[in-house]
């Protein structure tokens, strides 16, 4: 008996465990541990969004492993954990930023949209029959003017952020960023930071194939992916361990 | 009951509260009270002047009603007219009111006049408020906008706009003599004068003025049974 209602809480996602914890929220929290890193930094010129995605195999193509997403203009994502489950979010922020222009004749702002991602996960985690999201994404983009950057969490939390990384090695990302953020750097100075802060957990160093860079800065207020060789230089002129 | 992502959206021609009655069949147009109505929006470099007559009638043909305030705020900084269907007017601008007290709630900061007038736009085509044709007009931090909203969902800014089936008349009034330039008082003026000719020679508009002046600080809506008093 004992037996089966330890089972029951930490099977069913709508059971609190009797000391008010919800462990499929906590599971799916691991689910996004095991998925490759990305990383968050707001400058005042912009967002810098970079994620790790090198391949299990030389033969994939890499543009198939999608870990930064453009959502509108003005807004990206990057994800970590679970990639299916991400998709889905994703759809989600995109259809609703078409919306808020359809409604309102407006770009959508970075914290509404992020808090329509976080409602709809949080759904997830008090509907029968469901499992939670096994992702976590940060929403970076411009807002009135203003860089704005935000996490979501398996829980349906919205949190906002300087600078922050989600993902396999958070803790030491983050206490990487902590440790080197400063608010007056500048866009280019917040992918240096990125780099360096995807770089501080791979002791191999990294691959311009094996990263992904998107910016959005607040002068042209526009999403934008750094191709490759931009990538490559900046690696090689970091000293981050590209090999060309 | 599993979640249903397609619902989460929001349908960009309907309020999020409730929803927008449907013209149903059969309601009798001979008994629907009408606005007649003149209504003047005119925007200035310090805020928007909006005016209207106070006639409310059945078919044009009966005076049903001789204090009607036909401007009313919508937005901490917006206000909008009554022009036809007065209880189609009416649930028009309740749906309004609640989607900007939502909005600025939700996202801690107004919408926007331009959002306001699309979303007014957009439930005007969405929803059969039937024989509606609002002027919506405010101040945001773009600055005075005046914009008029017809039945079938067109929005359009102007610097001045005129509704109503005193149209003709309010407008030749103002044509001419509006300037870009000009104060809140004179263009309150200039409204007084529109409101005045149209309610001489239109069976549909009469019976006194209203007059609302918007700017950054708010919305100030004053009741007058004659033009000179209104000055």
């Amino acid at each position: 008996m004992q037996g089966n209602e330890q089972q029951a809480y930490d099977r069913g996602i709508t059971i609190f465990s009797p000391d008010g914890r919800l462990y499929q929220v906590e599971y799916a929290r691991e689910a996004v541990k095991r998925g490759t890193a990305s990383v968050g930094v707001r400058t005042a010129d912009g967002v810098v969004l970079a994620a790790d995605r090198h391949a299990r195999s030389p033969l994939i193509e890499r543009d198939s492993i999608e870990k930064i997403h453009e959502i509108d203009d003005h807004v990206g994502v990057a994800s970590a954990g679970h990639v299916a489950d991400a998709r889905q979010l994703i759809d989600v922020a995109r259809r609703q930023a078409q919306v808020n222009r359809l409604r309102y004749d407006e770009p959508a702002s970075v914290e509404s949209l992020t808090k329509e991602v976080t409602d709809y996960i949080q759904q997830y985690t008090q509907t029968g029959g469901a499992r939670p999201f096994g992702v976590a994404l940060l929403v970076a983009g411009i807002e009135d003017g203003e860089p704005r950057l935000f996490e979501t969490d398996p829980s349906g939390t919205p949190y906002e952020w300087q600078a922050v990384a989600i993902g396999g090695s958070r803790e030491d990302i983050q206490t990487y960023l902590e440790d080197e953020y400063a608010e007056e750097m500048d866009l280019e100075g917040g992918v240096e930071l990125a780099l360096r802060a995807l770089a501080s957990v791979n002791d191999d160093g990294l691959d311009a194939t094996g990263v992904d860079i998107a910016t959005i800065d607040v002068e042209s207020q526009q999403f934008s992916k750094l191709e490759e060789d931009d990538i490559a230089e900046r690696l090689a002129e970091f000293e981050l361990g590209g090999e060309e | 009951m599993m979640y249903d992502p397609e619902n989460r959206l929001t349908d960009a021609y309907e309020p999020e509260v409730g929803t927008i009655p449907s013209d149903a069949k059969g309601r009798d147009e001979e008994n629907v009270t009408k606005t007649g109505t003149t209504t003047v929006g005119i925007s200035t470099e310090d805020g928007v002047v909006i005016a209207t007559d106070r006639r409310a009638s059945l078919g044009g043909r009966f005076v049903s009603n001789k204090s009607v305030t036909k401007v009313e705020q919508i937005h901490p900084t917006a206000a909008m007219t009554l022009v036809g269907s007065v209880g189609g007017a009416q649930s028009f601008i309740r749906s309004l009111r609640s989607e900007a007290n939502l909005y600025e709630v939700r996202r801690d900061e107004p919408l926007s006049i331009h959002a306001l007038a699309t979303l007014a736009g957009n439930f005007a085509r969405g929803g059969p408020f039937f024989a509606i044709n609002p002027i919506i007009g405010g101040v945001d931090e773009d600055g005075s906008h005046v914009y008029s909203v017809d039945p079938a969902g067109g929005v359009l800014q102007d610097d001045y706009t005129v509704t109503g089936s005193g149209t003709m008349v309010a407008t030749g009034t103002i044509e001419g003599n509006y300037d870009p330039e000009m104060s809140i008082e004179e263009a309150r003026g200039l409204a007084i004068r529109a409101v005045q000719a149209a309610a001489e020679r239109d069976t549909g508009s009469g019976n006194g003025i209203v007059l609302a002046e918007i700017t950054d600080e708010g919305v100030d809506i004053d009741r007058f049974d004659d033009y000179e008093s209104a000055e």
